[in-house]
Parts: C-alpha cells; sequence; structure tokens
C-alpha cells in the first residue's frame, strides 16, 4: 500500500522533474537517478509515511506552474491615481494651464474649455482631411491614434463590398447611389448589406451626419471636457428634433420597398428611425404591416412604439396610457423581455401626463422592480420630475424623495441610460425646493459613494447642483460649516454665481459674521463679479447699516474703496452703469466710520455729480464728524449741499450748527442765506405739496 | 429571514450562552438588532420567534397593564447582563405604529432541538408567571406561535412577582426590534427605551414620514412575469448595429467627467496608446496571446515524436536550447520551427535510413 502510492507519487516526481530538469540535463540519464534519490529517501520513512504520501500526492498533483501575474495596464496608474484628493484650494485639474491662462469664472472656464476643444478638433480637422501629409511615424511603438483616419472609400468599383465600406464609413448620399447603381447594374444586393444601409438612413434620417458629428464621434474616447460637448451637442439634437424630420418617400422608405426580402431587422430598423425622426403614424402603420406579415418586433422597437405613442398628439392621456399598456401586453405575448430602456421610456414619457401619470409611473417602477430589472439613475430622475413637477404646489408636496434616496443611500451606479446623469441635479433641486438640509446631505451622500461623482453631468449640470446645494447650506446650516463648505467647494468644484454669494452674505448677516466680508468681495472679485451691482450693493449695505469696532471700520473703509475704484473704472467701459445713490451714501458712511474724512468729502462731491440726493442719515454722520474735528467750515459745507438739494432736513442741520459750532459773524450769515433760501424752496415745494 | 432574525426575540431562552444585543440607530426608525448566539445552531430562528403583527387589542392590554406596573428604570434598561447560567431575563420594549408591546421573558429554559413542543411548554411556563388571566395568556400565546411564519415576533413574559421590579430589570437584557418587514410592505415599528418613560410612542415629524407608506412599494402593472423575463431567451449572435454602437457611445458620455489629476490623465493616454505601458518591461508591444515564460523556455515537451536518442535527437536538443533563448520569437514561432523540422526529418527519411539512423 504503501509503495503503491510512493510509486504514484514517484511517477509524478519524475515527470516533474524531466520537465524541470530536462532541459540542462537532457532526461536520458537523469530520470532513473532521480527516481534513486527519491525512492531512497521514501522508504526511508516511518509507517505513517503513506497517509502523508497521499495527502502529498494530490497535493503535487495539482502543482502546476504559477502562471505570471499579468496586470492592467493602467493598475499601477489607478493605483496612483486613487492617492491624490481634490485640491481645495486650486482650480481643478483640467483648468491647470499657464496661469494667465487659468479660469477663474464660470465663463471662463467655459470658455477655456471650448478653445481646447476647439484647438484638438481644428488640428484633427487638418490632420484627417490632408492625411498625405502626415504619414511620418515617428513614434516607436508605433501609435495609430496619432495617424491620420482615413474617411474617403478606398474601394473605386461598384460591387457590394464597396456599398459596405461606403455604409461603414457612414457616407449617407455614397451609399444610396452604390445601391442604385447596383440595383440598375441588375445585382441583388443582400438581406444584410440592405439592412445594415437601412440601418444608417434611418439612424440619420436619410441626412449625411455632420462633419461635427463626426469629430465628436472620434473624440468620445478621448472625451476631456463635458462643457465642449454640450456645446456641440445642442444643435445637434435641435437638428435631431427639428430640422431632421423624417420626409415622407426619402430614400430609407424607397430602398425599404425595393427590398425584395425582408425581415424583422428591416421593419424594426424602420420603425425606430421613423420615431427617432418623429414621425409617429407612419411607425405605428408599420408595425401593423410588421404584424400582418407575421414578423416578431424585438424590444428596441417597442419602446420606440412605446414612445411613438405616448408622442402621439390629439389624444388624452388616459388613452394613451392604454395604449401604452396594449403594446406591453403584446410584448408579454410574443415573450418579448423589456429591458430597462423600456420602462425609462415610458416613465419619461409618462413625465407629459402630470398629476394622471403619477400612479402609472409608480405602478411601472414597481413592475420593473418585481420582474427584476434594476431601475438605473434616469429612472428615479423621471420619477423625481413627475412628482416634483410644480414647484409652488400649496398643497403638500410628494415625500417620494425620501423613498427614493432611502432605497439608493450607499449603491453605487454605472451608466445604463442616457439620462443617468440628469439625477443629481433634479434630487438637489427637490431638496432645495423641499428646504430639507438632511435629505441634500444624503443626496450629497450618495454622489461622494464611490465613483458616483462621474454622474453629475456636464459642466452647468454641476454648477447647478452646487449652486442649490450651498444655497440651502446658506439657509439651514450653521454659518461655520458653512463657510467650511465655502472654502471646499470653491473653486475648485465650481465657481459661485453672483446670487450663491448674495446668499452666503444673508447667511453671514443672520449669523452677525459681518467681518467676512471683505474676503468675500475679495472673492467675488476673482470669480468675475467685479460688476455686478446687485452683488456689491448687498455688500455696501450690510457693512454700512451698523457701526463695528474701529479694526473692523478700517477693513470695511478698504472694501469700499476698492468697490468704488469698480465703478470708477466702469466708466471707461460702454455704457457704464449709474452710481446708484445706495452705494454712494453706504460708501461714503464707511468712509467717515473709519475717518478717512477727506475721501468721504470727495463722495459728496460724486453725489453732485451724478445727480444723486444724499440721505439724512448721511449727513447727520458728516455733521458729526465736523464736529468731531470741530470744523465749523465743513458744517456749513454740509448745510450748503443739503441746500443744494433742497433738502428738508437742511433746517435741522443749520439749526445743529449753530448750536455745535463756535462760528463766525460772517458765517452765520452765509448760514442764514442758505436757510432762508431752502426754507422758501421747502415752501415752495409745500406748496406744491399742497396743490 | 433576516428580519425575523433581526427581530427575533426568542421565547424559549437557552440557558447558559451570551446573548449580544447590538444596537442601530437609523434616522428614521430605530433599529434594533440582536445577536443571539445560541440561536444560531437552533437553526429556525423564525420558528422560535412569535408574531407580533397580530396581537390581539386584549394582549396589548395586558402588555401595557404590564409595563406600567414596572415601572421601568431607564438607566438601568440597557444593561447588559450575562446572567448566572440557571436563568436569563429579558426585556423588549417596543411600541409598533398602533401598539406597543412588551415582552418579559424570566424562565429557565432548557434547549431542545424539537421547536414546537418547547414553545408550547415555554408559553405555558410564561403564562404560569404571568399573575392574571393565565389561561388567555396561555392561548394568545399559543395561537401566535402558529402563527410565526408570517410575522416578525414577539415576546411575552410576565414577571414572576412584583416584588423589587428594579431587581428584575437589572437582570433584563433589553431588545428592541426595528422595522419588522411584513410581506411587501414595511411596517416601522418604533422602539423606545431610554429616554422615554411612557411607552406610548411620541409622533414627530420624522416618525409620520417612517409611518408613511413607501411609495416605491406596491400595486404594479402585472404584465409581465419574473419567470418569463429571467428566463434565457437563446441568444443569437449578429453583429451590433449601428444603433446600439451608437446607444453605446452615448451611454459611454454619460460619466465623462473632466480628468481629476495628472495620473488620471496618464491613464487616458494609456488607453488611447501614447503612452508605455505600466509596468515598464522589455515586454513593451510584444504581443504573445499571453504565453508564459515556461512556454518560451521548456520546448522538450514539443519532442516527443523525435527518436529518444541518437544524432537527430541531440541536434533537436541543439535546436530547442538555441530557441529557449531566443527572445524574438513568439512561442507560436518556435514550436513551427520544430515542426519544420519534423517535417524535413520526415521526408528526408529514405536517406536516413540509409545512413542508419532511425527517425522513430
Amino acid at each position: 500500500m504503501a509503495a503503491v502510492a510512493a510509486r504514484r507519487w514517484l511517477r509524478f516526481r519524475c515527470k516533474v522533474c524531466l520537465t524541470l530538469t530536462g532541459q540542462r540535463a537532457g532526461p536520458c540519464g537523469q530520470a532513473p537517478n532521480c527516481r534513486d534519490f527519491i525512492s531512497c529517501r521514501f522508504y526511508s520513512g516511518s509507517a505513517t509515511v503513506p497517509k502523508v504520501e497521499r495527502a502529498n500526492v494530490t497535493g503535487i498533483e495539482e502543482v502546476v506552474i504559477p502562471r505570471k501575474k499579468t496586470w492592467d495596464k493602467v493598475a499601477v496608474l489607478q493605483a496612483l491615481a486613487s492617492t491624490v484628493n481634490r485640491d481645495t484650494t486650486a482650480a481643478p485639474y483640467a483648468f491647470q494651464d499657464d496661469p494667465y491662462l487659468i479660469p477663474t469664472s464660470s465663463l471662463e472656464s467655459r470658455s477655456f474649455l471650448l478653445a481646447k476643444k476647439s484647438g484638438e478638433n481644428a488640428a484633427k480637422y487638418i490632420i484627417n482631411s490632408h492625411p498625405k501629409y502626415f504619414q511620418k511615424d515617428i513614434a516607436e511603438p508605433h501609435i495609430p491614434c496619432l495617424m491620420p483616419e482615413y474617411f474617403e472609400p478606398q474601394i473605386e468599383d461598384i460591387s457590394e463590398a464597396a456599398l459596405r465600406e461606403r455604409i461603414k464609413l457612414k457616407k449617407v448620399k455614397a451609399s444610396v447611389d452604390m445601391f442604385d447603381q447596383l440595383l440598375q447594374a441588375g445585382t441583388t444586393v443582400s438581406l444584410e448589406t440592405s439592412n445594415s444601409l437601412l440601418d444608417l438612413l434611418c439612424y440619420y434620417g436619410d441626412k449625411e451626419p455632420s462633419t461635427d458629428n463626426h469629430f465628436q464621434q472620434s473624440e468620445k474616447s478621448e472625451e476631456l471636457e463635458e462643457a465642449a460637448e454640450e456645446n456641440n451637442e445642442k444643435p445637434k439634437k435641435a437638428n435631431h428634433q427639428f430640422g431632421n424630420l423624417w420626409r415622407p418617400e426619402n430614400n430609407a422608405e424607397r430602398i425599404f420597398a425595393l427590398m425584395p426580402e425582408k425581415n424583422s431587422h428591416s421593419y424594426c430598423t424602420m420603425i425606430r428611425g421613423m420615431v427617432k425622426h418623429r414621425a409617429l403614424v407612419q411607425a405605428l402603420n408599420l408595425y401593423t404591416e410588421l404584424l400582418n406579415n407575421k414578423l416578431h418586433a424585438d424590444v428596441y422597437t417597442f419602446n420606440a412604439l412605446i414612445e411613438a405613442t405616448a408622442l402621439s398628439a390629439h389624444e388624452k392621456p388616459e388613452d394613451k396610457w392604454n395604449n401604452i399598456l396594449e403594446l406591453l401586453k403584446q410584448m408579454a405575448a410574443q415573450k418579448v423581455k423589456p429591458n430597462l430602456q423600456t420602462f425609462n421610456t415610458i416613465l419619461k414619457c409618462l413625465r407629459r401626463f402630470h398629476a394622471f401619470g403619477k400612479v402609472p409611473a409608480l405602478q411601472t417602477f414597481r413592475e420593473m422592480k418585481a420582474i427584476g430589472i434594476e431601475p438605473s439613475l434616469a429612472t428615479y430622475h423621471y420619477l423625481i420630475q413627475l412628482f416634483y413637477h410644480h414647484e409652488n404646489h400649496s398643497k403638500g408636496s410628494s415625500l417620494i424623495i425620501y423613498d427614493i434616496m432611502n432605497e439608493l443611500t450607499g449603491r453605487k451606479f454605472s451608466p445604463r441610460d442616457p439620462d443617468d446623469d440628469m439625477f443629481f441635479q433634479s434630487a438637489m433641486r427637490v431638496c432645495s425646493f423641499l428646504r430639507d438640509l438632511e435629505l441634500a446631505y444624503q443626496v450629497h451622500g450618495l454622489l461622494n459613494t464611490g465613483d458616483n461623482w462621474k454622474f453629475i453631468g456636464p459642466d452647468h449640470r454641476r454648477n447647478f447642483y452646487y449652486s442649490k446645494f450651498f444655497s440651502l447650506l446658506c439657509l439651514m446650516e450653521q454659518i461655520d460649516v458653512t463657510l467650511k463648505w465655502y472654502k471646499d467647494l470653491i473653486p475648485s468644484v465650481f465657481f459661485p454665481r453672483s446670487q450663491t454669494l448674495i446668499d452666503l452674505l444673508q447667511a453671514l448677516d443672520v449669523a452677525n459674521r459681518l467681518e467676512v466680508i471683505p474676503q468675500i468681495w475679495k472673492d467675488s472679485k476673482e470669480y468675475g463679479h467685479t460688476f455686478r451691482s446687485d452683488l456689491k450693493e448687498e455688500i455696501l449695505m450690510l457693512m454700512a447699516r451698523d457701526q463695528h469696532p474701529p479694526e473692523l471700520q478700517v477693513a470695511f473703509a478698504n472694501c469700499a474703496a476698492d468697490i468704488k475704484s469698480t465703478y470708477e473704472s466702469q466708466d471707461g467701459r460702454q455704457a457704464a452703469p449709474e452710481w446708484p445713490a445706495n452705494s454712494l451714501n453706504s460708501i461714503a458712511v464707511l468712509f467717515l466710520r473709519a475717518g478717512r474724512t477727506q475721501e468721504a468729502w470727495k463722495m459728496l462731491g460724486l453725489f453732485k455729480k451724478h445727480n444723486k440726493i444724499p440721505g439724512n442719515k448721511l449727513l447727520n454722520e458728516f455733521m458729526d464728524s465736523a464736529k468731531a474735528s470741530s470744523s465749523p467750515a465743513q458744517a456749513i459745507e454740509i448745510v450748503k449741499l443739503a441746500g443744494t438739494f433742497s433738502l428738508p432736513i437742511c433746517e435741522d442741520l443749520a439749526r445743529r450748527v449753530m448750536a455745535d459750532f463756535a462760528i463766525s459773524q460772517e458765517q452765520k450769515e452765509a448760514l442764514g442765506n442758505l436757510t432762508s433760501l431752502t426754507t422758501d424752496s421747502d415752501s415752495d415745494s409745500d406748496t406744491s405739496e399742497g396743490k | 429571514m433576516v428580519w425575523a432574525a433581526r427581530n427575533a426575540l426568542l421565547i424559549p431562552v437557552v440557558a447558559g450562552t451570551k446573548n449580544n444585543v447590538q444596537r442601530n440607530f437609523g434616522t428614521n426608525s430605530v433599529n434594533y438588532s440582536k445577536k443571539d448566539e445560541q440561536s444560531a445552531p437552533t437553526h429556525g430562528i423564525s420558528k422560535e420567534t412569535e408574531s407580533q403583527e397580530s396581537v390581539k387589542e386584549n394582549t396589548k392590554k395586558d402588555l401595557l397593564d404590564i409595563i406600567k406596573g414596572m415601572k421601568i428604570e431607564l438607566s438601568t434598561v440597557n444593561v447588559q447582563t450575562t446572567k448566572p447560567s440557571s436563568r436569563r431575563q429579558r426585556k423588549s420594549v417596543e411600541a409598533t405604529i398602533g401598539s406597543l408591546q412588551k415582552t418579559l421573558e424570566d424562565a429557565p429554559k432548557k434547549r431542545t432541538k424539537s421547536v414546537s413542543p418547547e414553545l408550547e411548554a415555554a408559553a405555558s411556563a410564561v403564562a404560569d408567571f404571568l399573575r392574571f388571566d393565565k389561561q388567555t395568556t396561555k392561548s394568545e400565546l399559543l395561537r401566535q406561535l402558529q402563527q410565526h411564519e408570517e410575522v416578525s415576533k414577539t415576546q411575552k413574559d410576565g414577571e414572576r412577582t412584583k416584588i423589587s421590579v428594579s431587581n428584575i430589570i437589572s437582570d433584563m437584557k433589553v431588545a428592541k426590534s426595528a422595522t419588522g418587514r411584513v410581506s411587501t410592505r414595511p411596517v416601522h415599528q418604533i422602539q423606545f427605551d431610554e429616554g422615554t418613560d411612557s411607552l406610548m410612542g411620541q409622533k414627530t415629524d420624522d416618525l409620520k414620514k417612517s409611518l408613511r407608506k413607501n411609495m416605491l412599494k406596491g400595486k404594479r402593472l402585472n404584465i409581465f412575469y419574473l419567470k418569463t423575463v429571467t428566463e434565457e431567451a437563446p441568444k443569437t449572435e449578429t453583429a451590433p448595429s449601428l444603433w446600439d454602437v451608437e446607444f453605446a457611445k452615448q451611454l459611454a458620455m454619460v460619466n465623462e467627467q473632466p480628468l481629476q489629476n495628472g495620473f488620471a490623465e496618464m491613464i487616458q493616454w494609456t488607453k488611447e496608446g501614447k503612452l508605455w505601458e505600466f509596468p515598464i518591461d522589455n515586454e513593451a508591444g510584444f504581443d504573445d496571446d499571453g504565453s508564459e515564460f515556461h512556454e518560451h523556455v521548456f520546448l522538450d515537451k514539443h519532442l516527443k515524436d523525435f527518436p529518444k536518442q541518437g544524432p537527430i535527437r541531440h541536434f533537436m536538443e541543439l535546436v530547442t536550447c538555441g530557441l529557449s533563448k531566443n527572445p524574438y520569437l513568439s512561442v507560436k514561432q518556435k514550436i513551427e520551427h520544430i515542426e519544420w523540422f519534423r517535417n524535413y526529418f520526415n521526408e528526408k527519411q529514405d536517406i536516413l535510413k540509409e545512413s542508419g539512423i532511425r527517425l522513430n
């Protein structure tokens, strides 16, 4: 027993020896030695050996030469990338460039991205349109993506292969021409090729895909900037929806009619194309035809049909819903499995039904859960949109968002629907609408789970999301926490809009932390809000409203001087906006309180220049300051100024001057003149009012 | 089962093991999960659990009375105690939506595998300890035992005596059960222990929120059925159409974001093929169908068809030796090389025979 086991073991060991040592020593003489050696060792073993051996046998038989460990080519980089956190003090990495070029406002960031993208596009365009000048391959190893791509068909003769090539290159017109030539030559085109030609025609609605579009496709893999993307996409989308409608008797329909045999794919792609290009009635008719031909539609076609049903005009929501249900029943009957898109399409369409859509939407949602289709972010987005459509709902708003968030918290997502990147924006919108900070934190937590942050969408959606979030923080959160968020988010995540900053100012006001204001002003200048007068007025108003300790007043005065200079530099600009009276008042007051009397007096001059009226409070403060410096001349100057504006306060001021200042006879007379003047004008105005 | 386990308040308490009580506080509802080490061996927690949902009104009343009579000392309520092996007392305080139930367990019981008889015994034991209404209590308990499949649990016990309630309590374990999920719809139960003298729930906004029916659960369309949807359809292999390709591109765009750091950019460049791939070694750009070192070096196994000895063998060994050191050929090429010699010698068989060399 022991011997048998040992021998078996041996045989194997020898085999291993052979393979391992054979290279050097050659198998012939070596094997017996090997065997001898091992057997010696074994037979010297004790009685317990067999048992051990048996274990060894199985153990050794499993020995395979360990496989070379292959790492993913980006594994090292991924590990390194995961160690880098966001730098809260800097602009996002994508914007890091020559310091002069680093954008500091959302507008600049947008043009930065666009410029970068369009540079790439231009380069690519040149390379691809003149490939013969870019043949030199300097890279070793060869880098294919740096070489020009060929977009011109290479096959010249008239054949099906040439047609296929043109279809592959997405040359719509050339493909149609080739098809016609083939037909004229009497060649029948295979069903498969005709179908892919139909695909091409239906997808692009019998229009050449725009070159812009073409570039976009080649860029998608190396997408850097969403903003640029967005920009390209909008006109394209609009094009699809409005410009690129399905024309009756277009090439797709013609070729479809010419095809000698059609399978369900031909019908399906036609229906999808019709729905995509908004030929809804034709699509539904073609579906009937497909059924009459005893063919079956696939799930994508049903999705398109659902869309067509929901979009069709002149029907009541109830009828549309019943039609959709009818289609679903047909799917079930034909054993067509619904997919995520089926349900997302339904929910998307139900949004149009408003209040009516709520119950069907919930049922649809439950249905998809029940049959094990995991909803994507877009699904929840549609639900949110449906239930929070009217923001100013007077009666109790829906609480479905809580259910959704309870369900989603802690989950990680992968892209499954083109609308997946809408969810966070709409969820945050609801948080802001419900004024629920807790919920907003929950949404934000979800955003920061795993790689979910990638679903925040393009630039404008990210800005929307963070603006809402931050405004909610300003409204509900303690000021210290808000400021922490402010430091964290701005500017490394988004650039604030002026409204965001005003919200923050109001939060500072509520929390009585006005000393931060000069810093906020510095930031707002940096983020491109230098000329936002609503923001500036808010800042000045808050600073000037109350008295503050002297050092703070000095800081405020500096800030005010800075704001003042922005108004002045504005004069050079076209259509310089007026100095608002409030700002003039506030700046003057701030100067006065900080003891910068001279500048304050200059401000008074500005009132005259811009024909604005100083406030009573301001004039009184000026009087106080004149008194403090015991300068009767100044005091009289103030009264004069009030006189020129014919202010009712003039008399009070004159009285104060008489009482508080030691003034010379001459001055007294001057004062007398002034007051008489003003009393005249006062009585004038009184009488005019009397009339 | 999970909820059952969580909510399990076991009537037959098995003596001599430790119970761990864990508590989780959620925002909306208090979640109380309890790990019962001894419940693992007696698998079948649900069997040991008693139904809670369907407790009759009078039972609730009874319980309320008990609770009121007990004067729970809040400070001691959470104390986790391990009893000397013979007995264990446990109290659970829980308030359900409209109801409130409390169970106090105080019974030395033996662990047995057969659950039902034990439960019965336990129930009557419990009833014995209840000072009032023995019969009712017992039958109540038994009825609920029969329903144990469908509902979460209840645990019921009466204190043996009124004397020194606080003594008892200090020996008790408090278990709080969280939301019990029944059928598709969660029933939110709110438990109170510390901080509430009255066990009647106080309703807050949060509470209302949590009591609200989950809108994502409920009636559905009932058009599709799980079975038909999940069953595998015979997949016909077709090339992806233009629609599929474009849809995939759209999807890829959904979560594209500006790069976060320099490494992310390098990843992108690597994917585009503009960078050397990490780890950087001498195999860059060397595509060898994933063959490995030993396949390159140990080529003897390809010599099986050659004679075991003699000049041809010798020659071929030299060939393989040379090949094993050649870094420029792929494994396939090396094998082809050997293959070529095999054919060559086969073709020259005549000559070989003449010179007395045996090929096979």
